[in-house]
């Protein structure tokens, strides 16, 4: 049972590690801090999910509102505001546009992740999980417990929101 | 970046996708976290500890430290009481089990292990009757013929006793006989124990060659041996050996 158990969440752990990873670095000022909340995040889901593992339908959504949780725990515990420095660029490369295109987008990531931590916390979500994770809008909206077509509404205002914030910047 | 398309910021929002965690960093996170249920369990009476219940904790160690010594050190008193005993003494069965024990581990065999015992218990008597512990003396008695019977049963279902034992054993008959005031030849338990020594010296002996007057000491010594006069017998093959 107990290696039953271990075996699940070895899984989940694989199928998620990444995705909250990436979740929590966009949200955060560094590699060390989304290690960290990473971190919290998967051990707190081990140890919730070792006593109600029969209760945990979707561990993704349910890993999800650990690491929403635990970005806002940081921030509160930091006392920091949302705008913060970023001091890792990731080192990363975009094989779906041009050359021209890449090297402006490649130079521009500190940029975008700057901009997308000024962002409201739900259009960060929502921009993170579709454009980054390819969920679809009704998943986010079970995510969210938000009907699709105000998703929907919120994806294309945050995404304008993130224009503006780059283009002020 | 002054302006941007939303093309191009969806394009740019992609790139985080090949964002991913240091690849070690991932597989030791997982590795801790899976083994650590069992840390958890371990460590979850740990944290609820209080100072109290680690003070009660230290003393009650101690205190069981404490129980096990006085334990040992009356096993210990025990035993060293009981190597001064003699049979009809409360502790005296602690002593043969000490004995036991002892012959156990130098891993005595079964025939010089009877003989010891036997020799120990001829001097328990010699001492009983020296110190005038008359209250003793038929416990001691009874302590003698017991293993003289063991030995006599020893002795004739071995096959390998060498010279060195049966003078072993000659030697604390003779201590019996001299203990003044208790014959116990007569006794069937000492009076089996003479008859398998001389059958055993006779068999020996007649395999042996020897001189004529020798001869005739042993064909001396085993019409005794037939009279079962085996006391007189045994004297009578001590002097071929002489």
């Amino acid at each position: 049972m107990t290696d039953s158990i271990n075996e699940q969440f070895g899984q989940i752990y694989d199928q998620y590690i990444d995705k909250i990873y990436r979740f929590v670095y966009v949200k955060v000022d560094s590699q060390e801090v989304a290690e960290d909340i990473t971190s919290k995040v998967f051990t707190k889901g081990w140890e919730s999910y070792q006593n109600q593992s029969s209760e945990i339908k979707n561990p993704g959504a349910f890993l999800y509102q650990i690491a929403r949780n635990a970005v806002v725990d940081h921030y509160r515990d930091k006392g920091r505001t949302k705008t913060v420095s970023v001091d890792v660029s990731p080192d990363i490369a975009d094989p779906g546009t041009n050359a021209q295109d890449m090297a402006i987008l490649s130079a521009d990531v500190s940029n975008i992740k700057k901009a997308m931590q000024k962002l409201e916390k739900d259009h960060q979500d929502i921009l993170i999980w579709h454009y980054l994770e390819d969920v679809p809008i009704a998943d986010i909206a079970k995510l969210l417990n938000r009907p699709a077509g105000t998703v929907r509404v919120m994806l294309h205002r945050g995404l304008k929101d993130l224009k503006n914030i780059i283009q002020e910047s | 970046m002054t302006k941007i398309t939303q093309k191009q910021l969806i394009e740019s929002l992609k790139q985080f996708k090949e964002i991913k965690p240091r690849k070690e960093w991932a597989v030791l996170l997982k590795s801790q976290i899976l083994t650590e249920k069992e840390t958890v369990i371990v460590s979850v009476p740990a944290k609820r500890i209080n100072f109290m219940d680690a003070i009660a904790s230290v003393f009650s160690q101690r205190k069981l430290a404490y129980s096990f010594a006085v334990v040992l050190f009356l096993i210990v008193g025990v035993f060293g009481f009981a190597q001064h005993t003699v049979p009809g003494d409360l502790l005296f069965p602690v002593r043969k089990v000490a004995e036991q024990s002892q012959a156990a581990l130098t891993g005595q065999s079964g025939l010089k292990q009877s003989v010891a015992n036997l020799n120990n218990r001829i001097n328990d008597l010699v001492q009983v009757a020296k110190e005038g512990k008359k209250a003793n003396i038929p416990s001691a008695i009874d302590e003698i013929k017991t293993d003289a019977s063991y030995l006599t049963k020893s002795l004739k279902s071995s096959k390998t006793e060498n010279s060195q034992t049966i003078k072993d054993i000659v030697s604390s008959l003779k201590t019996l006989a001299d203990v003044p005031g208790t014959d116990l030849t007569a006794t069937p338990a000492i009076k089996g124990l003479y008859q398998a020594v001389v059958q055993s010296q006779i068999v020996d002996l007649q395999e042996t060659t020897l001189a004529d007057e020798q001869k005739e000491t042993l064909s001396q010594a085993i019409e005794l041996y037939n009279q079962g006069k085996y006391t007189e017998a045994l004297e009578k093959i001590l002097l071929i050996g002489k």
